[in-house]
């Protein structure tokens, strides 16, 4: 009886430890494959021309080569790529995108969350809707349509920042709002009540109590709005033509398309880019997940 | 009614319109600029599609001749669009199957990691974190980073490591020979897009009881017992939800494939001709005929998102 039990025990021990096995290398499996594009990207941009241009490819580079750095913001490089510029586009645009697109949403989503009106479930549908829209077939009427307008108030449609924030609103409002809207959900109506019976406006009421009440979900909104105006490729791609109004993934295609290839400072242009984002997620990846489910990145 | 009552009703409906324009004024602005840049051009494209828009009159598109159905004939007659055999297979047929592959692999992928992490050990907070990372690094990064791994000379890392094992001989060019390329397109959607799927199903696989565990522990259940009666039944749905999520935003994305590959070695799809016909050939009214033609493709799917999951969400 008791070797029968030890046996049983033995198989048990034994069956964990593969099972464990198995486990383990398939995390591994995961991990390295995840980690390994980051650790290349990184590392190829510390890379010098001859490590990038050799016969095998250069594992760990053997000291951290600033040469790609240099090509991209050094005016004194011979094929200086004033990157530096390429930043503060992206900034100019993902910043103004994400501010606006949380002040209007969180009125919109307010309304729509707490406030009785006709069309509210239209509204909210047709929201619901664009949000499954493909960019590639709002941008065509909305480039005829911008060129239109341009024309007659005297604007040009193409190489504006300007109007590429204003096409951006249309990505980012829907997840914005939809977000947000949930989020006013939670709330319990009793507090607001509370407050509109000691007296508050609704007005009063949304900015004493709600807002207060909701600036993890307004970070969070903030936060992805930014990344998807950071990251955003098609509309740039279309609107800009002037390499000196460039966002930073226009740029990065446009340094990967020269005819001679420089995968070091693409790789370096990529690290730039990467870095913050990867950083802010991880900084904010409490309140960023439970965005995630919710769609906040449509992609 | 009582007078009292009636002053109850009425104070009660002031309050009510007060607060309907109250809420029309707070979504005034997010309303404008949703029909303006999303529902206006949506429809408006619709009308592109059956006018002769181009560079030469873009700047007085309102009166762009009627051609009745002349754009889509032309693209249901391109050679990019039509099907023509297995080597040539068409951005229609290419889209619809690349999207349907790439979707099951990813949420495939989504499910594997999401059972990998519903185990508790240690370290288990930062992976979840690391597994996220494909996701939110920017497209435009972890493009350009795998085409520069995937490099078609014998220093790219793949060619490297499989001529080393002596898998190949030869260095191959994954992202320009017909077929591989869009193999490879697939493999990197999973790479990117599984993070997404494996946060919806491990927030699932979180939620269900563990009685129904304890109680096939019992039964003498074994683990793959376990996964195939347990939990297969209890994500079932948000597999279903998912996989037609995720294929709606595959058939639509753009950026992805083009970085890759550019559209070209068999992975045209429509997204990708759609760009190409309205900012390559500045035909924008065959390019919003050919946007039309995979929004129809969209709405059947849209349709069975609505039917199936919407409705299973009321339930």
């Amino acid at each position: 009886m008791k070797k029968d039990r030890m046996n049983f025990l033995g198989h048990l021990a034994e069956w964990l430890t593969w099972s464990r096995f198995i486990y383990s290398l398939i995390l591994i499996f995961f991990l390295t494959s995840i980690l390994f594009p980051f650790y290349w990207m990184v590392s190829s941009s510390f890379k010098s021309r001859a490590e990038i241009a050799g016969r095998e490819p250069v594992y760990i580079p053997e000291s951290l080569n600033l040469e790609a750095y240099k090509e991209l913001f050094s005016s004194e490089h011979e094929s200086f790529q004033n990157f530096g510029k390429n930043i503060l586009n992206t900034l100019k645009v993902a910043v103004p995108t994400s501010v606006i697109a949380v002040i209007l949403s969180t009125l919109g989503a307010y309304a729509i969350a707490r406030l009785r009106f006709r069309g509210k479930n239209f509204m909210l549908n047709a929201i619901l809707m664009v949000y499954l829209f493909p960019g590639v077939l709002l941008i065509i009427p909305l480039f005829a349509m911008l060129a239109q307008v341009g024309d007659n108030l005297g604007f040009n449609v193409q190489d504006n920042l300007g109007i590429l924030i204003f096409t951006y609103l249309a990505q980012t409002l829907p997840v914005a709002l939809y977000m947000l809207t949930n989020y006013f959900r939670t709330i319990p109506d009793e507090i607001e009540q509370a407050g509109l019976i000691d007296g508050c406006s609704r007005l009063g009421v949304i900015w004493r109590i709600t807002l207060p009440l909701s600036i993890p979900a307004l970070v969070t909104v903030s936060i992805y709005t930014f990344m998807i105006a950071w990251n955003e490729f098609l509309y740039a791609l279309v609107f800009l033509n002037n390499h000196d109004l460039f966002t930073m993934p226009i740029k990065i295609n446009t340094i990967f398309n020269d005819p001679s290839p420089r995968p070091h400072v693409v790789m370096a242009a990529s690290t730039i880019m990467t870095i913050p984002i990867i950083l802010l997620f991880l900084a904010m990846e409490r309140f960023l997940e439970e965005g995630l489910t919710a769609g906040g990145v449509k992609g | 009614m009582t007078t009292a009552e009636q002053v109850g009703k009425t104070r009660f409906k002031i309050f009510q319109t007060k607060e309907s324009r109250l809420a029309w004024f707070l979504i005034l602005p997010t309303a404008i600029i949703v029909f303006s840049i999303i529902i206006f051009p949506a429809i408006f494209s619709v009308w592109v599609s059956f006018h002769d828009v181009g560079l030469h009159n873009l700047n007085d598109v309102f009166h762009a001749p009627f051609v009745g159905f002349e754009n889509y004939q032309k693209v249901i007659n391109d050679f990019a669009f039509k099907f023509q055999g297995m080597k040539s297979w068409g951005a229609a047929v290419t889209s619809v199957f690349y999207s349907f592959v790439a979707t099951s692999f990813t949420v495939l992928i989504g499910l594997v990691a999401a059972m990998l992490l519903n185990r508790p050990f240690k370290g288990r907070g930062l992976t979840r974190a690391i597994f996220l990372f494909p996701y939110v690094a920017p497209v435009v990064s972890t493009a350009f980073v795998w085409r520069w791994i995937l490099d078609p000379r014998p220093s790219g890392v793949i060619n490297d490591i499989l001529l080393k094992l002596n898998l190949i001989d030869l260095p191959i060019a994954y992202l320009s020979e017909r077929g591989l390329a869009l193999l490879f397109v697939i493999f990197f959607e999973g790479w990117r897009y599984f993070p997404f799927a494996m946060l919806m199903i491990l927030a699932r696989l979180q939620a269900i009881d563990s009685t129904l565990y304890e109680a096939a522990d019992v039964d003498g259940a074994n683990n793959v017992q376990k996964f195939l009666h347990v939990t297969i039944p209890e994500v079932r749905y948000i597999l279903g939800a998912v996989f037609l999520l995720r294929l709606m935003w595959t058939f639509n994305k753009f950026d992805d494939i083009f970085l890759l590959t550019g559209g070209g070695f068999g992975t045209k799809v429509l997204p990708i001709l759609t760009y190409e016909f309205s900012f390559r050939l500045f035909d924008f009214g065959r390019g919003a005929a050919t946007a039309m033609i995979l929004l129809v493709i969209l709405v059947i799917f849209m349709t069975f998102y609505i039917t199936i999951v919407m409705r299973n969400v009321e339930e």
